[in-house]
Order: structure tokens, then C-alpha cells, then sequence
């Protein structure tokens, strides 16, 4: 009984201690399109860096498209360990770029970028 | 799969959590059994015992990281739609796999008792290690990159050598006959304690110098604010150590007694040591200060939240809140937003609960005091004000959620914060419903009496890594600024309280004095902290 009691304390102890979100690993140092930014259609490069190494073949980006469907982009050869990069053909409209980022330790992270395309 | 986004974020956490202690009891084990517990120093029995628990916490660990693998592959799976082949391929995957791999070799190996085992455990040891440090931030940095893999090597086996190796030790002193060769191998794991705590230091300052990199990273960022948590537990790990050793010194012919006393005082640094551990793994999950030089709150931002200001007891009606969108929706917008901003009626809700909180605390510590210093009977039930606030935790910290909200009550479990709340009122019950049996003589037994400082030292862990999604990284500090020392104090609260019903009736009256003074003063200091809490 005592070898549960303990047990189960310190099993508690481990859930209640990890209950961070794993929100902020890879986190993006730098963009294009900007956040909020404008860019000229219909060609559109995308290029996301962050702070860490990510994983390219296991990273997605999806694309909101003006009219709420979403498109997912496919990620082109990475130019340097910590960068995402794409390109899309985008009419002109508001446009939100998701991001889901896996670093080289695992970690998953994600963040949006909302741009417009003129 | 967007359902279950934030609760198996939460899980990749907890599992996190779960294999960097298990990983540190296992390696403990090992290092305890090769430096320590040798054919020489130890008792047959004893070093038979502290081998079989070596080998279950190895056992664990490669169910653990099992699990963890399975979390990963399930979430990139079907969140992200990546074929098996590509997660089973990848680096943190194939990492997953040789920490299983050696876990299991070396449970099988302790269970087999084979000869050769001495030098294979050390060896697999060591893959262990190096398998969980290409989990961790070292591994996907891109300056300095084996240095700081370096730095987290020694950071693990320092914490796995003191903090990992202290259970094995009070396993041999439960199964040790033997008083003097045992006081010779307490003062063996003292030295190796204290060569450990050198190398844990070293390497830590090491990686703050990288992953903070400057004063403002230190108190002005999320990352900062718990390494500062992780420095005030060992701060408390080494008074009580420093207190062990010299008691050691004390030892000489009368062990016996004072043996139990370290055995007493061993068990609250084998607690706050874990804790130290489990915001460890919190930290995997943060960005490095050093990355965020925009996010960083100025002392002139944290004085004009931090300073005292008259608690507001008036709350705004449920329906001045702003109006939330579907929970799909939300989930799936704060999957990448990070959640979104309180306006001025969610904050004075918000301040609101935390004010009315800070009463509740503050009165029960106060009772609390009157109870053991002023013999005020009636004080004793001071343990029911906390249902009162549990209760308040379940109507209110989640407005959007069932019973005031339209979210129902299993469908608001999707977000981690609801959920959270909800395993907190849950634990607040159960110690308040212990605690006062026990106060009140209801409950005579010894093990109902530690509940309240376990469950005290578990929710401080909890709120130490309890996280607000607003959204905005400074917000997020400054609301993290007042949970910290409050979670601080319940920890110090817990593992105070355990100490002094763990003592002999007989020990040293004056030890015990000091830490009956220490835990109502913690409530009591809760109780101001959350008067003081703020949003704006």
C-alpha cells in the first residue's frame, strides 16, 4: 500500500508539474511575407526563419485563402538549417500563413503570418 | 485531431516531464551502485535492493519515452499528416528509440544480476544520456551548438548523480544493519553530492550565459522567471544538505538517531530536487530568453504592475464579457496565435477571482496561526475555507465553460487551461477534506496528515508551470510574475510542513518550531501575493 501511495504521489507530481503548453520552441525570428505585411502577386516566395534548426521534410505551412479555405503550401529545399521556404500563386486578397515548425529535437511549434497580396 | 491539439501539447509536456526524472533516478541508480553502493561500502542486502529499484525506474523511463514516441508520432501523424516512414525516420524519433532500447537493456541486466552488468549499466547509462540531451534545446541551436550539448550533458548527470542518487540512498540506509560502514558511504554520497552540485552549477551558469544571456533575460522573460524558480529550490536543497552534512559530522557514535533525522530532512531535497527537475523539463518548452529581445518587460513595467494597489472586490457582470467564438474555432486560432488578449471586463473578472482567492488564503493562514500558537479550537477548521475555494475555481476561472458558459463540461476539456483549473479545485478538495479531519482529530493516522503537504508541494509545482495563453509573451510574464512566488511559497509551505510531521516526536523541539512557524507564514504570504494580482 505504502509503494502505491508513493508511487501515485509521484506520479502527481510529474502531471501537475508538466502542465506548460509546448508552445514556444522553434520560434520564427523572421519573415517573408511580413507579419501584416504587403507583397505583390501573383508569384509569391515564402521564407520563414527561426531561432532554431527545424525540420524541413516534417514542417507544413498551410495558407488561409481570402474566402476561409486553406491550402497547404509544399516546402521547397531548405537554403539553411533554420529556414522554411515556398512559393505560391496567390490572387490579390488578405491571406494568413500557418506554420507548424518541428525543431531538431522534436519539439513542435506553431504561429501565424497575416499578410495581403496586391 | 484540432480537439485534442492543446491537451496532447499539455501531454508532450507531462511526458517530458516524466522521462527527464526517471531518467535521473535511473542514471542516479547506476552512478549510486558504481561510486557508492560497492561490494565494500555496502551491505549485500542493500546494494541488492537499490539494484531492483534501478532497474524498475528503468523500466519506467522505457515506458515513458515509449509513450512519448507514440504522443509525437500520433500528433505529426494526424495533425500533420506525415507518413509513418517519416516519423519513425527522424532524428528525435530514432533518439526516442536508443533511450528505450538501453532502458530496457539495463532493466534486464539488473534483473538478471549477471556479473559483467557493473560495467554494461554505466555504458547504457551514458546512451540514456546522450539520447535525452539530443531531446533538448542543445540539440537545435545553431551557435555553439556542442558546447551547449556539452553543458546539458553535465547539467543531467550532476542533477542524476545528486538528486537522481538520493532515493537509492535512503533505500540502503532503510536496509543497512550495520551503523559505521553505513555512516562511512552517507559521507562517500556527501562528497559525490557535493562534486555533483559543482558540476550542475557550472553547467547551468554555462547555458544561462547562452540561453539568457543578460540580466533583463533573467527577470524580465518567461525562460528567466523559472531558472530564477530553479535557483531559489536549490538554494532550499542546499540549506538542507548543508544541515545534513553537519549533522553527519555529529554522528559519530549516537548514528543511530540523527541518522533518522537525515533520513527525514534527505526525503524534502529528494522533493524539492524533482521539482527542480520538472521545471527543467518546463524550460525544454520555452523559448530561450536570449531569442526573445523584443518580449522582455523593463523593471519600469514589472514596478507598475508589481506594486500594491487596493484589491477590487466588485466584479462585472457574465455578460459584459466579451463574447467567445465556437471552442473548434478557438482551438484551432490559439493552436497559432497562442491565445488571445483579455479585454478590461475579462481582466476585472479575472482580477476579481484572484482577489477574492487572496482572502480565502489569506484568513485560513491566519486561523492556521491562531490554531497552532493561540489554542483556538474553533480556528482549527481552517482547512474548509479552501473548499470554499475550490468551489470558486469551478464557477468562475472559465466563464466561457460550463456551469456560466455555453461550452459544455466535457467539451471545455479540450483546452488545457479549463482542465488544469479542474484538477486544481480537485486537489484543493482533497487536502482541505484531509486537513481538517486531521485538525480536527477526525483522522488520527500519519499517512492522512502528510496528504495536505504533498498535495500543497504538487499544486505549487503545478502553478510553477501552470501557463496563461494570452497571446502576448509580456502579458504572459507579467501574470507568470505573481503565480511564480506563490507557487514558491506552496512548495516551501509542503515540504515544510512534511519535514516537521516527519520528524520523531522527541527531536530537536526547536527544529521543529522553525518549520511550524514556516508553513502558515507561506499561506499567509500566498494570500497578500494574490490580493496584489493584477492584469493591467
Amino acid at each position: 500500500m505504502k509503494k502505491i501511495v508513493i508511487s501515485a504521489a509521484f506520479g502527481l507530481i510529474c502531471l501537475f508539474s508538466a502542465s506548460r503548453l509546448a508552445f514556444a520552441h522553434a520560434m520564427l525570428v523572421s519573415s517573408t511575407p511580413a507579419i501584416n505585411g504587403i507583397v505583390h502577386g501573383p508569384g509569391v516566395a515564402v521564407d520563414l526563419k527561426f531561432n532554431s534548426r527545424v525540420d524541413g521534410k516534417r514542417s507544413r505551412l498551410i495558407l488561409v485563402l481570402p474566402n476561409g479555405a486553406t491550402q497547404a503550401l509544399a516546402v521547397t529545399a531548405q537554403p539553411a538549417p533554420e529556414e522554411l521556404t515556398a512559393r505560391a500563386e496567390l490572387e490579390p486578397g488578405a491571406y494568413t500563413l500557418r506554420w507548424q515548425a518541428v525543431a531538431a529535437d522534436g519539439h513542435i511549434s506553431r504561429g501565424e503570418v497575416p499578410f495581403k497580396v496586391q | 485531431m484540432i480537439w485534442l491539439t492543446q491537451d496532447f501539447d499539455l501531454l508532450s509536456v507531462l511526458l517530458r516531464a516524466l522521462t527527464l526524472s526517471l531518467e535521473a533516478l535511473t542514471v542516479g541508480g547506476v552512478l549510486f551502485l558504481l561510486v557508492i553502493a560497492t561490494p565494500a561500502m555496502a551491505e549485500a542486502g542493500a546494494r541488492e535492493a537499490s539494484s531492483r529499484f534501478a532497474g524498475w525506474a528503468a523500466l519506467g523511463l522505457a515506458i515513458a519515452q515509449i509513450l512519448s514516441a507514440a504522443e509525437s508520432a500520433a500528433m505529426l501523424m494526424g495533425g500533420s499528416g506525415l507518413s509513418f516512414h517519416e516519423v519513425v525516420t527522424a532524428d528525435f524519433f530514432i533518439a526516442d528509440i536508443t533511450i528505450v532500447v538501453a532502458a530496457l537493456l539495463l532493466f534486464l541486466l539488473t534483473r538478471l544480476r549477471r556479473g559483467s552488468s557493473r560495467f554494461v549499466n554505466p555504458l547504457l547509462a551514458m546512451v540514456i544520456v546522450a539520447g535525452s540531451v539530443a531531446l533538448s534545446h542543445g540539440a537545435s541551436r545553431l551557435d555553439h551548438r556542442f558546447l551547449l550539448l556539452a553543458f546539458t550533458t553535465a547539467h543531467h548527470l550532476g542533477s542524476a548523480a545528486w538528486i537522481g542518487a538520493m532515493p537509492f540512498l535512503l533505500v540502503t540506509m532503510r536496509r543497512s544493519q550495520e551503523t559505521d560502514r553505513l555512516h562511512a558511504l552517507v559521507q562517500r554520497f556527501s562528497t559525490m553530492a557535493m562534486i555533483s552540485v559543482a558540476v550542475l552549477v557550472l553547467a547551468g551558469v554555462g547555458m544561462a550565459c547562452f540561453y539568457i544571456g543578460s540580466w533583463a533575460g533573467l527577470y524580465g522573460t518567461s525562460y528567466g522567471l523559472l531558472v530564477l524558480a530553479k535557483v531559489y529550490l536549490l538554494f532550499l536543497i542546499l540549506a538542507l544538505g548543508g544541515s545534513n552534512y553537519f549533522l553527519l559530522k555529529r554522528t559519530r557514535g549516537e548514528a543511530k538517531p540523527l541518522l533518522m533525522r537525515l533520513r527525514r530532512f534527505s526525503e524534502a531535497e529528494i522533493g524539492l530536487g524533482f521539482t527542480a527537475i520538472l521545471i527543467g523539463a518546463s524550460l525544454t518548452s520555452q523559448s530561450p530568453a536570449a531569442d526573445m529581445p523584443q518580449d522582455r518587460l523593463t523593471t519600469h513595467e514589472i514596478v507598475h504592475r508589481l506594486g500594491w494597489k487596493q484589491p477590487s472586490l466588485t466584479t462585472p457582470a457574465f455578460a459584459q464579457l466579451s463574447r467567445r467564438v465556437s471552442l473548434k474555432a478557438e482551438l484551432e486560432s490559439e493552436s497559432f496565435t497562442g491565445g488571445s488578449p483579455n479585454d478590461a471586463m475579462d481582466q476585472a473578472w479575472s482580477e476579481y477571482n484572484h482577489h477574492w482567492a487572496g482572502v480565502i488564503v489569506l484568513t485560513a493562514g491566519v486561523f492556521a496561526f491562531c490554531a497552532r500558537f493561540g489554542s483556538r479550537r474553533w480556528a482549527r477548521n481552517w482547512p474548509l475555507l479552501f473548499i470554499g475555494l475550490a468551489v470558486f475555481i469551478l464557477l468562475r476561472a472559465d466563464p466561457e465553460a460550463w456551469p456560466l458558459g455555453p461550452r459544455s463540461f466535457w467539451g471545455s476539456f479540450a483546452e488545457a487551461e479549463v482542465l488544469e483549473h479542474r484538477v486544481f479545485a480537485l486537489l484543493i478538495t482533497a487536502f482541505a477534506v484531509f486537513e481538517w479531519a486531521v485538525e480536527t482529530g477526525r483522522l488520527q493516522s500519519r499517512r492522512a496528515a502528510m496528504v495536505f503537504p504533498a498535495l500543497c508541494a504538487i499544486g505549487g509545482a503545478f502553478l510553477l508551470t501552470h501557463s496563461h495563453a494570452l497571446g502576448n509573451a509580456k502579458e504572459e510574464t507579467l501574470t507568470e510574475m505573481s503565480h511564480g512566488p506563490i507557487a514558491l511559497f506552496g512548495i516551501t509551505a509542503g515540504w515544510s510542513r512534511w519535514v516537521e510531521l516527519r520528524l520523531p516526536e522527541r527531536d530537536d523541539s526547536r527544529i521543529r518550531r522553525v518549520l511550524s512557524w514556516i508553513w502558515p507564514v507561506c499561506l499567509v504570504l500566498v494570500g497578500i501575493v494574490l490580493l496584489n494580482y493584477r492584469e493591467s
